[in-house]
């Protein structure tokens, strides 16, 4: 049923541009139309390759294998994991012990939902100082980041843990999305400018795991959602009715122009319809005058 | 045969009761300009034409109420949601009723075509000048017009009652009750009481589908009414004088050229609502007086006003001791200020005349003729043009990355520098090429443009002739080929006579024809003053080339209809493929 959707209004959108030309086209989201496989769901990247492992003796490849939460023993290859690749790219900038420095906050505390929304989503580590980090392909792989996330726990209990989403009511995830996301990510999950120039990010490539993450969370300027406000249910119905948002399966009506409203509306409007026919008189006006 | 003998006893038949046949045949030989420019005008009437179609069938299906029902319906994140019963049917418009979302986006995608084609349609009155005496009638019908389009485009656009056409009406609301004294009093007739009221959506509804239209229809029979009564203006031409419209026939080759561009409209109108999605309403949820969507704007035809709200800087005073709140200025009075110069420009215009131009004109301007009304267009042009990126004011913040507050006041800078500018250009360019004479834009030179703007020597104000308001000097073709000018009478097998215009450059053969030769002289007097008319010998057919014409008429309906038929292939193809059970 999905697929079909999908590729359907795919081919509806070829059909749509072969058709019209491609006159004032839709400002293109990152990513919209073909989402990227996001590590962040327990499938293992293999940009782990781009991070340069042998730097330190201790067994380097042996992933914690299974979803056993890795519980920390002294010598637990993980920890060490953990622990060596917080030191090499995270300290600079959170100091030595998750303190906190000029240029980063603290981590104490924060908590693994934390922990495992900035790097599933690629936010961390950030690689000059940006005002607000962006969604991009995690550094890491699932591995390395279930051990950093460990880690960071292990400076400092408490906080959120990374919730498990079960599937939820699509009704409900409706109701509650319009209610508390879409004043700021858009009812169409495609994100919104906010004050002083930052933004509510689109939701185009929030997997299940990072919408509940970022509800416990509250990452930046986002509020954070505790468990009386949105309880574990409602945060199963708000990730799954996300995920109806992904991709193209609501642009029942065709090519969803961004779903950017009535701007880009006008603009297809003017730069293709109106085009086509101010050039279809010129070509009539034209023939009449022979 | 049959069919041909019927209608001929049921032509006649007609006519021996109604006298219709004089009627049909002067109204057949009706001349149309053949100036593409002049088929604004019909892209928005059948774009019109598209609306009533397609908003018959949602009226079958659309519930105006805000009465609480429960969808249930194929649309699973809202199925068994609560919602008022206008959002409701709208969402099973889109999701359960067969073509029913064709149909919808079809209606909103004409509505946006049609709007924009009574703007390019009023462009091209504005910069020719048409709206001269005597056709202000038809100009102040016009203006008409397009107020009656935005206000049911935004009826129409409010009527499902979901989120972001309610943010809309919400700030509809709050702007008509900033108007001092009467705000309140009007906002409460109209809705009948504090917003959201429960009366707003059915109101409207009648209004949208009733009253506008019928208002619509009625004006667009004056508009049309009067054109014919008072024939159409041309541009100056070879041949083309103040008593005389150089064109095509409204039979055969007009009449075939207008329903190809019906045809044409009818194509593009169905092909983006097929393919091209427009207000996805399910997607935005219904209104809720608690929410706020974001980003949130309206159609592009009352963006403008949007963007003039958000532009102007929030401004209060009093009254006689009473708070103006601050939508009254860029809202009431902007938009007042913006109709008000559309009906009054024509009588403002004359005014503004040295010698006051009491003349009727049925030959148009070119644009250049007058480049103070060119400069001030375009700067005007360019105003709204910044209102509308203002009404993106948001959207642009997010790609450009800048605060909302930055991107506001760059586009206040805009607002105040760029119309001025760009009507200093446009006025010097149509100087420099009044000047030149007929050359277009890309051939102007520097000094062309230095000799614009020196004033003083009256070098840019050279009057070519063309545009003088004197109802003889007509752009008349260089001495050598006025010589040729003549007219020339023949008497068809038929025994009618007729006459054509024949100069070196064009032939133009006059629609009418006339039952003997001292009249048909005094009408090619009438058209062409004192040239000299000689008789010739019938050309091969008769008159024109009708039979030519009816040839090419025909194969541009053929081309037409293909074009139709592709379309309507591939939108059927598109349906079905959607409604194929999964794999
Ligand atoms: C270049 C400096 C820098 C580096 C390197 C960096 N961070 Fe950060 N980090 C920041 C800043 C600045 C913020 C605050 C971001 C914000 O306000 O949105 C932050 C925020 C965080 C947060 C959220 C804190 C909270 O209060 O919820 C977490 C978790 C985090 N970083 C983890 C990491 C991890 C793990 C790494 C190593 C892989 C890392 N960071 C590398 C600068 C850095
Ligand atoms: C006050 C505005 C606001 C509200 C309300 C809000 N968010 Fe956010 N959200 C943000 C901002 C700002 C960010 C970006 C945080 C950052 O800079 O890292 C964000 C980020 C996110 C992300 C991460 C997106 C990514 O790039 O992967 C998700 C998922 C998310 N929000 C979901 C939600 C959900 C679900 C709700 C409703 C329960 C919600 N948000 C409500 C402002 C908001
Ligand atoms: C001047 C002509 C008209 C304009 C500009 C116009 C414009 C609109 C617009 C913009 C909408 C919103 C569509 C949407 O939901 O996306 C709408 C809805 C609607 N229109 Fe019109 N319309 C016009 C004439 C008519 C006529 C003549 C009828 C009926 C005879 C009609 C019936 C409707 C109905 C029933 C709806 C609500 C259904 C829906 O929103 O899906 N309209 N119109």
């Amino acid at each position: 049923m999905v697929t079909a959707t999908r590729a359907d209004s795919a081919r509806r959108l070829a059909v749509f541009l072969a058709v019209l030309g491609l006159a004032a086209g839709p400002v293109p989201r990152p990513g919209y139309a073909a989402p990227v496989p996001d590590p962040g769901d327990a499938a293992p990247a293999p940009s782990s390759a781009s991070q340069p492992s042998p730097a330190g003796p201790p067994s380097p490849t042996a992933p914690g294998d299974g979803p056993g939460p890795p519980a920390a023993p002294a010598p637990d290859p993980v920890a060490s994991r953990g622990a060596d690749l917080y030191l090499r790219t995270c300290a600079s900038c959170h100091g030595p012990a998750g303190e906190g420095s000029q240029r980063g906050p603290s981590l104490v505390g924060v908590g693994p939902a934390s922990v495992d929304f900035q790097l599933s989503t690629g936010r961390m580590p950030v690689d000059q100082e940006t005002r607000q980090p962006p969604h991009r392909r995690p550094a890491f792989s699932a591995a390395d980041i279930r051990a950093l996330v460990a880690y960071v726990d292990s400076l400092g209990g408490g906080g959120p843990q990374i919730p498990t989403v079960g599937p939820g009511d699509l009704r409900e995830g409706r109701e509650l999305f319009l209610a508390n996301c879409a004043a700021c990510h858009s009812a169409t999950g495609g994100g919104a400018t906010l004050t002083n120039g930052l933004v509510a990010p689109s939701l185009d490539r929030s997997t299940p795991v990072q919408v509940a993450e970022a509800i416990r969370v509250g990452p930046g300027l986002m509020p954070a959602f505790p468990e009386n406000v949105l309880g574990p249910e409602q945060v199963d119905a708000v990730a799954g009715y996300v995920q109806h948002l992904r991709g193209g399966r609501l642009d029942r009506g065709g090519a969803s122009l961004g779903r950017l409203g009535p701007i880009t509306e006008g603009l297809v409007a003017w730069g293709i319809g109106l085009a086509l026919l101010v050039g279809v008189v010129r070509w009539l006006g034209g023939r009449a005058g022979r | 045969m049959i069919t041909r003998w019927l209608s001929g006893r049921l032509a006649r038949s007609l006519d021996d009761r109604l006298r219709v046949a004089p009627v049909l045949r002067r109204a057949l030989a009706k001349v149309f300009p053949d100036h593409w420019s002049f088929m604004f005008g019909e892209i928005a009437l059948y774009s019109f034409v598209v609306l009533v179609l397609t908003g018959v069938f949602l009226t079958l299906f659309f519930e105006p109420s805000t009465a609480d029902t429960v969808y249930s319906g194929a649309y699973a994140p809202l199925d068994g949601s609560r919602t008022s019963a206008a959002y409701a049917s709208t969402v099973r418009l889109s999701f359960d009723v067969r073509a029913g979302l064709l149909m919808r986006q079809t209606h909103h995608w004409s509505a946006l075509l049609f709007v924009g084609a009574i703007v390019l349609h009023l462009l091209r009155v504005f910069f020719t000048g048409a709206y001269r005496r005597p056709r202000e009638i038809n100009w102040l019908i016009g203006v008409t017009m397009l107020a009656l389009a935005l206000f049911n485009g935004f009826t129409g656009y409010s009527i499902p009652d979901d989120l972001l056409s309610g943010t809309g009406l919400r700030i509809l609301y709050s702007v008509t009750q900033s108007i001092p004294l009467v705000g309140e009093w009007l906002v409460f007739l109209a809705a009948g009481g504090e917003f959201p009221t429960a009366e707003l959506v059915p109101r409207m509804f009648v209004s949208h589908v009733l009253l506008v239209p019928a208002v619509l229809a009625a004006l667009i029979a004056a508009h049309l009414g009067i054109l014919l009564r008072q024939k159409h203006s041309q541009f100056p031409g070879p041949g083309r004088t103040e008593n005389n419209v150089v064109g095509s026939r409204f039979w055969p080759s007009y009449t075939v050229r207008t329903l190809a561009l019906f045809a044409w409209v009818l194509a593009v109108a169905f092909a983006l609502g097929g393919l091209a999605q427009i207000n996805p309403v399910w997607i935005y949820g219904p209104f809720d007086p608690a929410q706020a969507i974001s980003p949130a704007q309206p159609d592009w035809y009352v963006a403008w006003g949007d963007g003039a709200l958000r532009l102007f800087p929030a401004v209060e005073f009093r009254v006689f001791g009473r708070l103006v709140p601050s939508p009254f200025l860029p809202g009431v009075v902007f938009g007042g200020l913006t109709f008000a110069g559309l009906y009054l420009w024509p009588f403002l215009e004359r005014r503004r005349r040295r010698r006051r131009d009491r003349l009727a004109h049925q030959l148009l301007d070119p644009p250049r003729a007058h480049p103070a009304r060119i400069g001030f267009g375009v700067g005007v042009l360019a105003l709204f043009a910044v209102l509308l990126a203002a009404a993106a004011d948001d959207i642009l913040a997010r790609i450009l990355r800048l605060p909302v507050l930055h991107v506001l006041s760059i586009l206040r800078v805009l607002a105040l520098a760029l119309p001025v500018s760009a009507g200093v250009v446009a006025y010097l360019v149509a100087r420099a090429l009044r000047a030149g004479g007929g050359r277009g834009i890309g051939e102007l030179t520097r000094s062309d443009v230095r000799s614009a703007m020196r004033f003083g020597s009256r070098a840019g104000g050279v009057s070519t002739g063309v545009g003088d308001p004197s109802p003889v000097a007509t752009a008349e073709p260089a001495a050598g080929s006025h010589d040729a000018a003549r007219i020339e009478l023949w008497r068809d097998p038929d025994g009618l006579w007729r006459w054509r215009y024949r100069d070196a450059v064009v032939v133009l053969a006059a629609s009418q024809a006339y039952r003997s030769r001292p009249e048909a002289e005094r009408a090619a007097a009438t058209a062409y003053g004192d040239l000299p008319a000689r008789e010739v010998a019938p050309s091969g057919g008769r008159t024109g080339e009708p039979a030519a014409m009816r040839e090419r008429a025909g194969r541009i309906a053929g081309r037409a209809g293909g074009y139709l038929a592709l379309a309507a292939v591939a939108l059927w193809r598109g349906r079905r493929a959607r409604r194929r059970p999964p794999p």
